[in-house]
């Protein structure tokens, strides 16, 4: 299968990049500090006006961009929402992001929106359905989409195989990138109970474009641990081992932090990536 | 086996507390109760959806304590959830949805609390758009002054109320000392709600420029904005009203009948 879009700009001298919340606009202006690249979630810049839009635009002059959507609920069975892909389609026009990404779920049904990352059935049917809505929004968008791993609280009975197969089926069908996010693999491998490993292994190669790191937390639910993706706090030493065996097999892709809720300063997040950029050094060449 | 669409629709369901037992079947135990795992995901929504909407409407989560806010708030999700994958929307019907719960009781004032921090936002991240300059007006051939109509700026709302809905609204801002009470039999308010450079600007009109402002942005031409002012302001100044305008940068677009332009020709 030969991928319809062009090559993928994304290069691993990249490093790694920060997810940018609004909190930090200032200050990278004013600052400009030495951080790879930032990633944003295009929702928050769809609004057309603003100050969020506008300060956006004056760090992209000096950044690189990732364009990183959490609300076009591709695996949903209601139609794909034209007014959102379209609202999507003018950002990337106007800050031409090295990436752009959407998740492996869905969050809509019958125009109703939870705004979360619902998990899908690894069913044939959901992988059929998958592959034509991401590459409706790749034909749409005119160039390649990632999709990223999600955490996950439940599994449907009905799955028939395992989530890295649908991921690694999903990109050879699609023609789609994989965003694998280390933490997802991890919190899923503990919370379903499968290796870590096998996960990493299951994934093809050349199709992981980037990776998410995150730190998780850990509730207990009828005397079980359940792990839950907060984003609230430090990637996980777990993670950071796992993080380790995913550029020695897929090289030193383009590596993000994420940090969504109790965000701290630039500087914590500037350590983590450092921390990042000093486990996948050695793996550079094998990205290239 | 269930379709995908089937699946989508009961587990969504289970989330809004709608018979969560037709999808527990499809859910793997995996040593905990699925209603618990079910659980999980209602309040993510749950927590989401009023984290939102508590930054959208800080003034009214003030006057009904944190806590009540969350019960009116979880109402609100079940009567209006989230029609966009953008959930910054999800305030829209929420001034509405008040005015229906509290139209004729002593808190009827909520809804249009609600109705000018939902304004704000809008303000706050509506399309940039050029304000025209007074100057403008002279490219209008005298004849076809009548017949002037602008575009209210985008960044710009115009709001009535019946209650004194700007002092309520500024004794509940962060960091105000002085008198807490308001008395809510004190007048009602005609409210212009912009973006300005320093932020949202919240200013009283009188009743001949917001009469003014209104008919403008309903689309009307000059000559019929100006008789609906001095309609309800007999000493309306026209001139000097529209100068006010152009200083607060509110207006946008003009336009004029083009016919007119061509009897002055020579």
């Amino acid at each position: 299968m030969s991928l319809p879009y062009s090559a993928n700009p994304a290069r691993s001298s990249l490093g790694a990049g920060i997810g940018l919340r609004v909190q930090h606009h200032e200050e990278v202006i004013a600052r400009r500090p030495p951080i790879g690249w930032f990633e944003v979630h295009s929702e928050n810049y769809f609004a057309p006006g603003g100050t969020h839009r506008a300060q956006l635009a004056r760090i992209r002059a000096h950044y690189q961009l990732s364009l990183h959507g959490v609300g076009l609920s591709l695996g949903s069975t209601d139609p794909l929402n034209a007014g959102h892909l379209r609202e999507l389609k003018k950002l990337v026009q106007e800050f031409e992001p090295v990436l752009v990404s959407e998740h492996l779920s869905w969050s809509s049904v019958s125009g109703r929106y939870v705004n979360d990352l619902l998990p899908l059935p690894y069913t044939e049917e959901a992988l059929q359905h998958m592959a034509a809505r991401v590459r409706a929004v790749q034909d749409a968008l005119g160039r390649q989409i990632l999709v990223e791993n999600i955490s996950s609280y439940l599994r449907f009975s009905c799955a028939e195989v395992p989530e890295w197969e649908f991921l690694a089926a999903l990109a050879h069908e699609s023609g789609c990138g994989i965003l694998l996010d280390v933490n997802n693999v991890y919190v899923n491998a503990m919370n379903h109970g499968f290796d870590a490993h096998s996960y990493l292994h299951g994934i093809p190669r050349p199709v992981v474009k980037e990776i998410h790191l995150a730190g998780h937390s850990v509730t207990n639910i009828d005397g079980r641990e359940i792990r839950i993706d907060t984003h609230n706090t430090h990637v996980a030493n777990e993670v950071w081992m796992l993080y380790g065996a995913a550029v020695k097999r897929f090289g030193a892709v383009p590596t993000l932090i994420e940090w969504d809720a109790d965000i701290p300063s630039l500087e914590v997040l500037q350590a983590e990536a450092s921390k990042a950029d000093w486990i996948a050094e050695p793996f550079h060449a094998v990205a290239a | 086996m269930l379709s995908l669409r089937e699946l989508q629709t009961r587990f969504a369901a289970s989330l809004f507390d709608e018979a969560p037992e037709r999808v527990t079947p499809w859910i793997r135990p995996q040593g905990i109760d699925p209603l618990a795992r079910i659980r999980i995901y209602r309040n993510n929504l749950q927590q989401g959806f009023l984290k939102t909407l508590a930054l959208e409407f800080p003034v009214i989560e003030r006057l009904v304590s944190a806590e009540y806010f969350r019960q009116l708030a979880l109402a609100f999700l079940t009567r209006h959830p989230s029609a966009s994958g953008d959930l910054h929307h999800i305030g829209a019907p929420f001034a509405a949805f008040l005015g229906e719960k509290f139209g004729g009781t002593r808190y009827s004032y909520f809804a249009d609390v609600a109705a000018l921090e939902w304004a704000s936002q809008e303000c706050l991240v509506a399309e940039e758009c050029t304000s025209l300059d007074p100057r403008v007006l002279r490219a209008v051939p005298p004849g076809a002054y009548a017949t002037v109509r602008f575009r209210l700026h985008p960044a710009a709302r115009l709001l009535r109320s019946d209650f004194p809905i700007i002092r309520i609204w500024e004794v509940n801002q962060a960091g105000y000392a002085g008198e807490p009470l308001v008395d809510l039999a004190a007048g009602a308010d005609l409210m212009l709600v912009r973006r300005a450079a320093q932020g949202i600007d919240i200013r009283r009109l009188d009743p001949g420029d917001f009469q003014l402002l209104t008919a403008l942005a309903e689309g009307q031409s000059l000559a019929e904005a100006l008789e609906a002012s001095l309609a309800c302001a007999p000493l309306f100044d026209l001139g000097a009203a529209l100068r006010r305008c152009f200083e607060l940068g509110v207006l946008t677009e003009m336009t004029y009948d083009q016919s007119r332009l061509k009897e002055y020709s020579p």
